[in-house]
This record gives structure tokens, sequence and C-alpha cells, in this order.
């Protein structure tokens, strides 16, 4: 089979944040060191080899990227110091671009002025939207029901319409990238059953991200922390998605606290205001191997959410203190972070939310259909004559 | 003829001021343009056409550190335009050694000649200050010996400086030299015992150069001679002082693998073949003689004065040659191959000398064992030849070499010992595994490629790809790694690792630079003046660089380049042109020279 080869590829990722990846010298040390590498799934050094020889059509198609969490030993490992770990990320930043079919992720990744000004006119257009609304129908001095500024009803429908556009966006590039991964990128048989024994890789790595936690053992840091905080981080906002989608209208209405529902909102808010905190630092400090190198949209994607917990947290405060016609006005610039925040989503890094489980899954299937397929796998190297 | 100068640098130097430089060169006869054309610049061979067509220029100067990696451009352009091809003449900073004090002068008369189409050696050639016909080498290793006897032997006088209590250096605690497998003391032993008699060669071991003063032909040099505590010439080695010394401290020549005496012989054939006394472990010393002191009594010869004082000594020389040799980088502070952790992890040194036959253990290849110290109450792991040999053993290749943190070069002898190692362990022990993580085979020299074929032929198992994880489980050593050719991850169980550990600069090389005012480049080393042109000679008039101090080089290499030297100093001693200093001709001097070539 012809393999098509882009010489250019290089340069291609050298605008996602892979810009040493000629330094390396193929040792082998990185993938000695990862705590991911097994007999089927060999990188990162597969990868930089791929990356070095414009192998695009392979990257494209492969899984590897997704299955490394960054733990940076490999970079601190890397005699030339080409910096492996940072290579996989952008070749997760490159492979988001690919599996994004409107092309807006490439340009996001591309020039961080687009993705900036992105954010800010539609931040801009929602903010009009919803201040037209509020003005032709309701009184700024009501925050919930019967003539309020913004009721609980129509940011319910507002919420869902915002998450049904970017669901519709996730499941089309999720759908590619089955196709790119499991179709176009495993020349073997795949019985059909195999996705049906393997499901439960799913939700177990989407809650636990237990090899972010493997990756994290290595360093013997208290907590496991960048894996505990990026796990709250996590738990915190799909928590906060799940109240605001489908319990907006409990969640807004006071001024009495409705326990039932708030109590996960303050345990969310707690998750994700150290968990923002602690990644804005990590990144400033630049002490740990995987923030070295921040790109713009990992900073993008942070201080939108660190802007999104404050604001929150403000106006809940002055709902709940009666000062209605402050909480309405913070409700406007809240939803004004939320809705680029979310709407970003399908295409910068943070798709990786779905991605990753996917491509665990992905992984875990097509390791046993491989192992099917050539059952001796022997471990003893051959002589070179 | 109408010249252009154009500047084209491929390092970001700072120590060269190009601004300067360029200013200097446009007020040379006959520059009719100069341009600067930056850092790894890309210039087009239109552009450069047109402006040698539109500037009427006949010649072209190239001026950078390394400007022979732009001529095939300028030669396009040139050829374009159809001008003569051989007037394109290259201004190399760096092969012509502008760099330290002098820089920036040294760049402008190389600038001003190849404008003039003069070749710049023919021009800065040193002389001048007569010659004293004694030569000081520093270093006693294989370089320092070669060198001696190649100039003693022409019947000139030599002063051999040793550190430590014999010469031989490294290559004396070798067991086989690769790739012929000869073994290395039969070549090395003669040698020194050659130079240890030679009249013409005063050997000074146990001796440092101090410091050094005067000009190239004539440098007065103060040496300090530690105390031996021993008389050379009376001791017969009869090893009665050993038997009683009570102090037992790690061997310097076993590389710390065995334990010696504090009075001891480093090894059977050193030379001079005498006893020597350890000040640092010595409990008659440390005492300020309170205590002990019963080699002293127990000596047939008499020749044991422990209250032997340190002394200097004056000398004249005219000729200096460095050959200081090596060191092993410090491994224990890379981490992940468990040096000093695990027990039976080793230095390419210790292994050397565990498989001598000289060595502590006969020769015999034998895994660490553990013993009861009762001094300190521990457990310790030592080589006894009781010791189990080891069933299976790991190489690794490039420990602290190639590496951005530790050395960014090459230590050139590293694979070829390796391989040696493979096949020395190969024929010692049957059955054994031998499993060699490389990442790049360098067997360069005469020999060499086919030595590793045979080593692989003979069913090492030759893995292509580093190793960067040794650990240990239940007692266990296994070794990770990639092998890239058979794509897969393999981990092996090991007894045994041997590090194949990145060469440093001999610790006393920084001192010696400042005190002959020898430049060492980034790594240590010490700088030779042009690296093919004369890589034996330095920027200072009658100091001269040989072996491993210089780069890092195999025996044959370092036997050549000590060979070298010694015609280059001979030639100095009897041209009668004298030597001096390059930096010591200015550069009017230089213009003048050139000037009078170019006439001609």
């Amino acid at each position: 089979m012809a393999i098509r080869v882009n010489p250019m590829f290089i340069d291609v990722l050298d605008r996602y944040g892979a810009e040493d990846v000629q330094l390396c010298y193929q040792c082998g040390d990185c993938s000695t060191v990862c705590p991911h590498a097994d007999e089927v799934y060999k990188f990162p050094r597969k990868s930089m080899r791929s990356l070095q020889m414009g192998l695009e059509r392979k990257i494209e198609t492969s899984l590897e990227p997704w299955l490394c969490y960054y733990c940076g030993q490999c970079s601190t490992q890397c005699p030339r110091e080409a910096d492996p770990g940072e290579t996989m990320m952008s070749l997760r930043r490159w492979l988001i671009s690919r599996y994004d079919f409107t092309g807006i992720a490439a340009r996001f990744f591309k020039s961080k002025t687009t993705e900036i000004l992105a954010v800010i006119i539609t931040a801009i257009v929602t903010g009009i939207f919803l201040l037209y609304y509020g003005f032709s129908g309701g009184s700024i001095n009501i925050y919930d029901g019967e003539g309020a500024f913004l009721p609980s009803t129509f940011i319910h429908k507002f919420d869902l319409s915002i998450g049904l556009v970017v669901a519709v966006f996730l499941v089309i590039n999720a759908i590619r990238m089955w196709y790119l991964t499991m179709i176009k990128g495993t020349p073997f048989y795949v019985p059909w059953w195999l996705y049906a024994v393997e499901f439960y890789q799913l939700p177990w790595h989407f809650f636990t991200q237990k090899r972010y936690a493997e990756c994290e053992s290595q360093r013997k840091t208290t907590f496991f922390m960048p894996w505990f905080v990026h796990l709250g981080l996590m738990l915190g906002y799909v928590t906060m998605l799940v109240l605001v989608m489908v319990f907006i209208e409990q969640f807004q209405s006071g001024p009495a606290i409705k326990w039932s529902v708030h109590v996960f909102g303050y345990l969310a808010s707690i998750g994700l205001i150290i968990g923002t905190i602690y990644f804005i630092r990590k990144r400033f400090q630049k002490n740990y191997v995987q923030y070295k190198k921040s790109h713009s949209t990992d900073w993008v994607f942070v201080v939108l959410l660190f802007l999104i917990v404050v604001t929150g947290i403000a106006q809940h405060i002055f709902h709940r203190t009666g000062l209605l016609q402050e909480a309405n006005i913070t409700y406007v610039v809240h939803l004004m972070f939320v809705v680029p925040w979310l709407l970003r989503m399908p295409f910068s890094k943070w798709a990786h939310l779905v991605y990753r489980p996917l491509a665990m899954y992905f992984a875990a299937i097509r390791k046993d259909a491989l192992l099917r397929q050539e059952e001796a796998v022997q471990s003893s190297p051959v002589f070179i004559k | 003829m109408r010249t252009g100068v154009f500047f084209c640098q491929m390092d970001n130097s700072k120590n060269l001021n190009i601004d300067a430089i360029a200013k200097y060169s446009a007020n040379l006869p006959d520059v009719e343009t100069v341009q600067i054309l930056g850092v790894k610049p890309h210039p087009d061979v239109k552009m450069l056409s047109g402006q040698i067509k539109s500037d009427n220029l006949e010649r072209i100067v190239i001026a950078g550190d390394m400007p022979g990696y732009f001529k095939p451009v300028f030669t396009k352009a040139m050829a374009l335009t159809g001008g003569n091809t051989d007037e394109i003449r290259l201004a190399s900073f760096q092969e012509h050694g502008a760099r330290g004090e002098y820089a920036l002068d040294r760049a402008k008369a190389i600038v001003a000649c190849a404008t003039m189409g003069v070749p710049f050696p023919l021009v800065a050639v040193t002389g001048g200050n007569p010659v004293n016909h004694a030569t000081l080498i520093i270093g006693g290793g294989i370089a320092g010996i070669q060198a001696a006897l190649e100039i003693a032997n022409a019947g000139k006088q030599v002063f051999l400086v040793e550190q430590t209590g014999t010469i031989g250096g490294h290559m004396a605690m070798f067991d086989k030299t690769f790739p012929t497998l000869d073994c290395a003391a039969c070549i090395l032993t003669p040698k020194m015992v050659d130079v240890g008699q030679h009249e013409m060669v005063r050997l000074l071991t146990k001796s440092k150069v101090v410091a050094v003063s005067g000009k190239p032909g004539s440098y007065r040099v103060k040496i300090r001679q530690n105390a031996r505590f021993v008389d050379v010439k009376s001791c017969i080695a009869c090893n009665l002082c050993a038997e009683v010394c009570p102090v037992k401290v790690e061997s310097e020549f076993d590389s710390g693998i065995s334990l010696r005496k504090a009075i001891y012989i480093p090894f059977p054939q050193a030379v001079p073949n005498a006893y020597l006394v350890d000040e640092k472990s010595c409990t008659y010393i440390l005492s300020e003689g309170k205590k002990c002191g019963v080699c002293m009594k127990k000596c047939p010869k008499e020749c044991i004065n422990l209250s032997e004082k340190d002394h200097t000594i004056d000398i004249e020389v005219g000729n200096i040659i460095l050959a200081t040799g090596y060191e092993l980088l410090d491994v224990s502070k890379i981490e992940q191959y468990g040096y000093g952790v695990f027990p039976n992890v080793l230095t390419s040194l210790e292994f050397e000398r565990l498989t001598n036959a000289s060595g502590t253990t006969g020769g015999k290849i034998v895994t660490k064992t553990k013993r009861f110290n009762k001094k300190t109450e521990k457990d310790e792991w030592i080589f006894s030849p009781e010791g189990m040999p080891p069933r299976s053993v790991a190489l690794i290749h490039c420990v602290g070499s190639r590496s951005k943190k530790y050395n960014p070069y090459c230590s050139r002898v590293c694979c070829m010992y390796s391989l040696k190692f493979a096949h020395l362990i190969k024929e010692k022990i049957p059955n054994v595994n031998v499993y060699e993580f490389y990442i790049d085979m360098r067997a360069f020299g005469k020999g060499y490629e086919e030595f590793a074929e045979r080593i692989k032929q003979e069913g090492t198992f030759v893995v292509r790809g580093h190793s960067a994880a040794v650990s240990m489980k239940d007692g266990q050593m296994s070794v990770r790694g990639e092998d890239i050719f058979n794509d897969r991850l393999v981990e092996f169980n090991v007894d045994m690792v041997v590090l194949a550990v990145g060469l440093i600069p001999a610790q006393g090389n920084e001192e010696l630079s400042r005190m002959l005012g020898v430049d060492r480049d980034s790594d240590g080393w010490f700088s030779e003046l042009d690296y093919n042109g004369s890589p034996t000679d330095t920027d200072k008039g009658g100091i001269y660089v040989a072996g491993m101090c210089q780069a890092p080089k195999d025996i044959p290499d370092t036997v050549a380049q000590a060979s070298a030297v010694a015609a280059g100093v001979l030639s100095s001693l009897t041209s009668g042109r004298g030597i001096g200093n390059l930096s010591s001709i200015s550069l009017s001097e230089i213009e003048e020279r050139a000037k009078k070539i170019h006439a001609i």
C-alpha cells in the first residue's frame, strides 16, 4: 500500500506547539519511561518518528496521542530536549482540528487573535441579545418568575438550545473520529461484539481518569495533585452543566436556598474555584514540565472558566442578599462568558472531554482485536545480522 | 581587483563584533562593498548575481565562522555573471582561531588577508624567540608516554610530570584493546619501562605544575613534587610494608572495586616501580607521627620516611605538551540507572578492572556478594572470586553522552568498548545473555565495523534503542527499553548492568588553562588552533595538546596525535626559526606581510 507523505507536516505541527520534533534522534528513552506505553501502543517515540517522516495519514488515524496524559516523564528524560510530551499534546490539538469538520478548530489553534476575537464577538452578541430580551419583557428589579429580567424558563430554553448546538458538533466530530480511527485506521477485522464488551470503558474513564492517576503515581506528589484537581474541576463543571441544563428552574428560584439542588452547586463551585486557581497558578509558575509551554488556547479556557466561576458566585451572593438589580447585571455578564466558553468546546482542547474516553474505548477494542489477530506477540528480540 | 565582502554567520557568537569588522574591512584597499547578511542567512542567487554585476565585483570574500557553508551559493552567483569562481575567498574565523582575547584583531587580519587573496597561514607565521631544548609533558598517560619517547629518542630532554604515583594513566587499567583484542598492558608496559629507564626523560611522579611564566621558547615552570614518603631508588617493591599496614582504602587504580593499603603500589608493573604512601589515609601522617609507623620498622631497605616534605622544582623548558586526559562523568547524578543504589550497576572503568586478569577477582566476571563489615556493622557489597557469575548482562551505551543535560558530545569510545565487553563476557561465561542497548553504533575506525559485526554474530542481543530505566524487584534487576528495529518494548531480567559512561575533561584542566593561557571549548576540552589544519597546536606558541585532553579519542588516535606533537616540538627545536605567539603579531604587521606577499 502506498503511503502518502506530507513533508511540510512538521511545520504545520509547529503552529500547534510541537516545536522541537526535529531534534529527536530516536533513542527510545521516552517510550521506556512512559507509564502508558505497552506492546500495542508504543509511544511517544513512534509518534515522533511518524511526525518527522510526515506520515500525516498515519497520525490522523492513530489513537496514541489520546492515550498520553502528559505526565512529562518523557520530556524530563529526553536527552535531546525534543519535548515528546509537548509533541503528544500538540498532536492532540491537531487531531481535534482534524476531527472538527468545520475547520474552526484549526483556525483557533493557529491564530490566537482569531480565537480571542471570536470569543469577544460571541460574548458581545450574547450580551446584546440578553439585554434586549430583558428590557423588552421584564424588569431589572425582578430576578425570577413573572416579569423577571431573565426568567428561568427562558434561560432553560436558551441553555438547552446552546447545549444542542454544541452536542450536534460534538456528535458529528465523534463520528468522524470513529470513522478515522476505527475504519480507516484499523486495517484488520474488528468483531462488533467487542464494542459491547468494552463499553464500560467509556463511563469508567470519563469519571475516574484512572490513567491520569497512573501518570501521577510516577511523580510522588501529595494526593496525586494535578490528577486530583483535574478530576475535581471536571466533575465541578459537569455537575454545574447538569444543574444548569436540567434543574435551572429550581436553581434560579429564590430567595430561599433549595438544598437538594444547591448542595451540588456549592460542591461544584468549590471544585471549580480551586481547580481554576490551581491551574492558572501552575501555568504561571511553569515548574512542572507539562505547564512549561502553555498554548494560547489553554489560557483562554482556564481564564474564561475562572471568570465564569467568579461571576456565578457573585451573582448567587447578590441574588440571595436581595441586591436583585446587581444580580441581574452579573447574570448577563456571567452568561456573556458562559456562551462563548460553551460554544468554543468542540473547537478547542476542551473537546478531549469527549474524545479521550472515546479514545480509551476505541483503543481497548482495537487492542483486543489486534491481539486476537496475532496471538503470538513474543517478547524476545531478534538478532540484527 | 574589485572586492565584495559578505558576512554570513552560522552561530550568533557574542564575542565577535561583526559590525566593527565590517567597518574595518570597508576601509581596506579594493573593497567595493561590505554586507552583513546576518545569522544563518539564505542568500538568493539571483539577487547576489545582480549585485555582483551592478558593483562589477571581481573577487568575493565570504567572512564568518563557517563561511564554507555559503560558498556554493556565491559560486553559483559568480558563475551566473560570468566571473572567475576561483576568486571566491573564504575568511573563516573558526578555522584560523579568532577567539578569546585577540578575537577581534585576528578576525580583522583574516578578512584583510582574504581580500588580498593571501592565505592567512602563509602570513601568520610565528617565530622569533629562541627555543630551550627541554620539553615539559603534563600527564603520564599513553599520550604523554608516546610523546616523551618520541622526543627523548631524538636526543632531547623531556620532563614528564604525572599527578599520581605511576605513569600509565587509564590505559594501564584496561584489559583488552579494541578492535584487535590485544592485551593493553602488553602494548603499554614496554613503553612505560622505556620511559622509566630513558636517560633523556626525567620522570616526576606525584607532581603538579603550579606556576608557569615566561614566553614561548623559554617557559619557566614551577612544579610541586608531593612527598612520596618512599625512596624510589632504594625501594625494591618487596610488599612487606603493605602486609603490615593496618589501613584499607578503596583503590583508585581498581576504580574503587577493591581495597588497597595506605602504603601501596598502584599495580605490579608501575613505573617507577616503588611503593608510595597515601597521605590522606596513613595513620602515622594523620596523627602527625604519634601512632602507627609499623611500615618504617618493617622495611628491610629502610627507605620509608613518613616525615618527608613536599618540595618544589623550578625548570626551564621551550615547549609544553598538555596530555592531561579525561575522567568519567559522575553517573550517580543520572538517577534512572540506579548507579550507587543497586550493587551490580557498574561503570565502564569498574567493569574494565573486574574483567582484567590483574584485577581483584583475577579476571573472573562475577556479581557482587554481600558481606558483613564488622567495623561499620553494615552489610556491604564487594567483589570476590567466589561470587556468582551473572546469567545475563545489560550494556547501556550513551550514558550521559549525546545528551543536552550532561555531555552534548559523543564520547567516541563507548560503542567500541561496550562491544568489547560483550565479547569478553561471552568469552568468559558460557550461556550468558548479553544485551547491548545502543542509539547509534559508531564503529568508525579501521576494523571497527568488522568488529561490531563479529560481536553481533557471536550472539549478543543488540537492541537498537536506548534504555532509560533500570529497576529492581525482589532482588532481580530488570532493564526496560524499546527495541526499535523489532518494534517492541522489551524488559530483560539482568544480573549486571554496565554503563558506558560519558567522558569529561580532567579536573585540573581549568587551572592549567588559566596558568598557560590556553583556551578551552564550551565542554572544557583544550582548544586546538585549527581542528583540521593544526590539531596539535594551541593559540599559545610552544604549547601543544595531545590525547583525550583535546577531545575524546581512542588509543590509536591518541598515540598518533602524541607522535604528531613530538614532530611539532622537534621541528621547533631544529628549524632554528624559533617560536612565538600568534597573538604577538599585530594586525598592522599581518597587513604589511600580506601586502608584501600580495605584491609578489
